[in-house]
């Protein structure tokens, strides 16, 4: 009798339990962000969630979107107050190729006073390499003309330090000025390229 | 699912780029790396900056503080599929799809971000469970705008979805004759083969299932898939009573594989259904080592004395049912503490705790357990979608408290900061005004005027002096005065030689102020518009100084409102956060609390049926001992002996 039993047990795995009757051994398909490299750990895709979650996760996402527009809202008025439209100024930095050079570090001066010092992560570099533009310094100035002066820290062309400097003297209006900081491969002479331009 | 929202949220930035990738890169990149992107808008690099250290909470705030400027009217589109692809990122699904949407009902969107928009809307509707809605726009898909391996993906999860909502024949079609890149045809093999095998196909299906169980192994993620094809295909055999070749495709799934336990419980049933119990014995016992967690480990212990029993080792029969019976009783009282202990609270700030400082992300992995007695059972409950998404709303939602922590500290400040201007603009402002008082700006401009015209008069009519230094015209006057006196004396020649002494002063300052005329006019010109740039700078800061006077009170005003508006906006969502996380922490228990309780469950039936088996070779023993025989079994069960 036990052993009938424990067959009805046996059957129920294999049937009901069949491996091939769980949802969840659906195989998930690899990256496309990734389309060569091997991809991650699978995760099988979930079945529709329960109304409890449902319900709960609805409030949860209201309440984070709230989060999300009061935290922009938050982000403009530092920015508008601590930074009114008519004295700003912000410095951007960006990367186009940068074969040639490895950014470590920017120092920027304004009117020959220090306003910017920084050392860049690695993870910071990957995304400025991959198209990210860092602001790097945003602050005020009154109308008029203004010098700017940026150096560049890295590593040149053979891993050798290299330290370069660029210079901007601009007209500062009365609206915000925007500035990048480009850095750039002159492939003919096999060097980086430091240029400063001005946005409008 | 986290890892398919990652990737999502990487195929979104390789989306967006697409469309303004430099033609021209002349180092290699990586494979799969993004193409640079050409910046038309400073602000969208620097909020792909933030997005490419997956800080997605930083992008998503810079993102959306950057459209609501206008600052990207050269990204518009990619701006708003990255907004959507950010939005999924920390969970909104419901804003991500509403955008994705929004993109699909503009007029005029180019197909190809038509086709990206459906894409990302087909994989919201799957990830959310809307399956019926996720195959509709995953079938109207066009290919313009998806790289290969997207297509690709939407294919797969076209797939899939069929196959969530029953309809193998949809799955199969769209399976069959597919060609992609030759890591998704390995998965649409797989998957085709489940399908076909779940159709009643089992032929074709274990084909498939096989031929991706033997695929060379070259990574981590194909020997994964081929344990899985590997199962899939020895338990489909072994339903369909063919005992000798599941065996066979079992043994080929790896031993250290998360998916061994269930293998070897299947070779053992294998074995059994051969007849071969002492065989079958082997990959039980096995599994007698490990987790007891695990479901297959569960049945083994009831699997070792059923193969001892039918081979009539009655003793050790019963001493394995013995050995499940203590084994499951210890095992459901850690279950019992551990339900005590969630019960009683803090399950969900332990796991949070040591995870505090780390970067937010919607695909943050617990990297280490809390030291308590439930968490060995934290492992499993992660692999439960819920509570795996019930924990990141968890996490995300003290994050934002702490976000909002400190912009409350902000604001005060931003009031401190406020109020300082207001007394500083009040008592700067009668000083300002005064001193301007004093300068009058129409005044200066008539002056400029007059100076302008005199410099042309002298030049058209040749006037040297107006242009001389101030010892030249003052030498020049006295000799226009002598030159007058010695008129007014008439012919007399005792004068004659200080006419001549005039004129030849009268030549020379001439010839001094002649020989600079053109330098001086050119630098009186050129100071004269000097002054005009200076006059109408004046004059500009003349009428800021009338608008400041109207304007900074209310500029002030309205920022006065603003922070006096947000302060306690901040704490009644504080307050709302507080509040979900206690439900949402709750709900999680909830799920943990459920989780073990069903193990328990399983554990308690198993109890049960290891000791009715028990019980059943008590009695054969009672009964073969009354009619004789040698006793297999100790007389009283285990479970009354002290």
């Amino acid at each position: 009798m036990a052993i009938k039993s424990f067959r009805s047990l046996v059957v129920r795995f294999v049937g009901c339990g069949a491996f091939l009757a769980a949802s969840a051994v659906w195989a998930e398909p690899p990256s496309v962000a990734a389309p060569t490299a091997p991809p991650a750990a699978t995760a099988p895709a979930s079945p529709a969630p329960s109304a409890d979650f449902k319900s709960l996760d609805g409030e949860v996402q209201g309440l984070k979107k709230e989060v999300l527009d009061l935290n922009r809202d938050l982000f403009v008025l530092e920015e508008e107050l601590l930074f009114p439209a008519n004295t700003q100024v912000a410095v951007f930095l960006s990367l186009d190729v940068g074969t040639f050079f490895g950014v470590d570090a920017v120092q920027i001066k304004l009117d020959n006073k220090e306003v910017a010092n920084y050392l860049y992560t690695d993870r910071e570099v990957e995304a400025l390499n991959r198209g990210g533009v860092h602001r790097v310094y945003i602050g005020n100035l009154r109308t008029g003309k203004h010098e700017l002066v940026a150096f560049f820290t890295g590593s040149g062309p053979h891993e050798r330090d290299y330290k370069r400097g660029a210079n901007l003297t601009f007209e500062k209006g009365v609206g915000a000025k925007y500035v990048e900081l480009k850095i750039s491969d002159r492939a003919s002479a096999h060097q980086p390229e430091f240029k400063i331009k001005e946005w409008e | 699912m986290r890892v398919v929202i990652r990737k999502l949220a990487c195929a979104i930035a390789l989306v967006v780029t697409a469309s303004t990738v430099i033609a021209a890169t002349p180092h290699a990149q990586s494979p799969g790396a993004l193409a640079p992107v050409k910046i038309q808008d400073l602000y969208y690099g620097d909020v792909l900056f933030y997005f490419y250290q997956e800080d997605y909470f930083s992008a998503l705030t810079r993102l959306s503080a950057a459209q609501l400027k206008n600052r990207l009217p050269h990204h518009a589109d990619d701006a708003d599929l990255l907004l959507g692809g950010l939005y999924l990122s920390v969970g909104q699904h419901r804003e991500a799809g509403q955008i994705f949407s929004e993109v699909l009902n503009r007029k005029n969107v180019p197909a190809a971000v038509r086709d990206r928009a459906r894409f990302f809307l087909g994989k919201v509707w799957y990830q959310r469970g809307y399956f019926e809605k996720a195959a509709a726009t995953l079938a109207e898909t066009g290919k313009a705008g998806l790289t290969p391996e997207m297509d690709a993906e939407r294919h797969m999860l076209l797939a899939q979805t069929f196959m969530f909502l029953g309809k193998y024949p949809e799955a199969i079609q769209s399976l069959e004759n597919w060609k992609g890149p030759p890591t998704w045809q390995a998965y649409a093999q797989f998957n085709l083969g489940v399908a076909l095998v779940r159709s009643g196909r089992l032929d074709e299906g274990t084909r498939l299932l096989n031929q991706v169980g033997l695929l060379q192994r070259s990574s981590r993620e194909l020997d994964a898939l081929q344990d899985k094809a590997n199962l899939a295909h020895g338990y489909a055999l072994l339903q369909a009573n063919r005992p000798t070749e599941a065996r066979a495709v079992l043994e080929r799934v790896r031993l250290q594989g998360p998916l061994s336990t269930k293998a070897l419980l299947g070779v053992g049933w294998a074995e059994s259904a051969l007849g071969d119990y002492k065989e079958a014995l082997a990959p039980w016992l096995e599994l007698h080592g490990r987790n007891l967690l695990d479901s297959a480990v569960q049945e083994s212990y009831l699997a070792v004395p059923y193969a001892y029993a039918k081979l009539g080792a009655n003793r050790q029969a019963a001493d394995a049912y013995e050995s499940a019976i203590k084994e499951f009783a210890a095992e459901t009282t850690r279950l019992n503490e551990s339900i005590t202990a969630i019960r009683g609270g803090g399950l969900i700030d332990t796991i949070v705790k040591n995870e505090s400082k780390s970067q937010l992300g919607w695909y943050w992995q617990l990297s280490a357990l809390p030291d308590a007695p439930e968490s060995r059972y934290l492992f499993h409950l992660l692999a439960h979608n819920e509570f795996q998404e019930g924990l990141k709303n968890y996490r995300m939602m003290r994050y934002m408290e702490r976000n909002l922590d400190g912009w409350a500290a902000s604001v005060d400040a931003f009031g401190d900061m406020l109020a300082t201007r207001r007394e500083r603009y009040s008592g700067k402002l009668p000083e300002v005004l005064a001193r301007l008082r004093g300068v009058d700006v129409e005044e200066l401009q008539r002056r400029r005027t007059e100076f302008e015209s005199r410099i042309a008069t002298a030049e058209a009519t040749g006037d040297r002096a107006t242009l001389g230094t101030p010892r030249e015209r003052e030498i020049w006057a006295q000799v226009e005065q002598m030159e007058s006196v010695l008129a007014s004396a008439g012919n007399d020649a005792d004068l004659d030689d200080a006419r001549e002494k005039v004129r030849l002063i009268k030549g020379v300052t001439y010839w001094q102020m002649d020989d600079g005329f053109k330098a001086r006019a050119w630098a009186a010109r050129k100071n004269l518009r000097e002054v005009a740039q200076a006059l109408r700078e004046t004059e500009k800061r003349w009428s800021l100084v009338q608008e400041a006077k109207t304007a900074v009170p209310d500029r002030n005003g309205e920022f006065g409102e603003r922070i006096a508006t947000l302060g306690p906006r901040i704490e009644a969502t504080r307050d709302r956060l507080t509040t979900l996380e206690g439900a949402q922490a709750r709900y999680l228990a909830d799920i943990a609390i459920g989780e073990l309780e069903s193990q328990k469950e399983r554990i308690g039936t198993y109890m049960l049926q290891a000791r009715y088996s028990l019980a059943t070779i008590y009695d054969r023993a009672a009964d073969e001992q009354q009619k004789g025989a040698v006793p297999v079994a100790p007389a009283t069960p285990p479970d009354q002996q002290k």
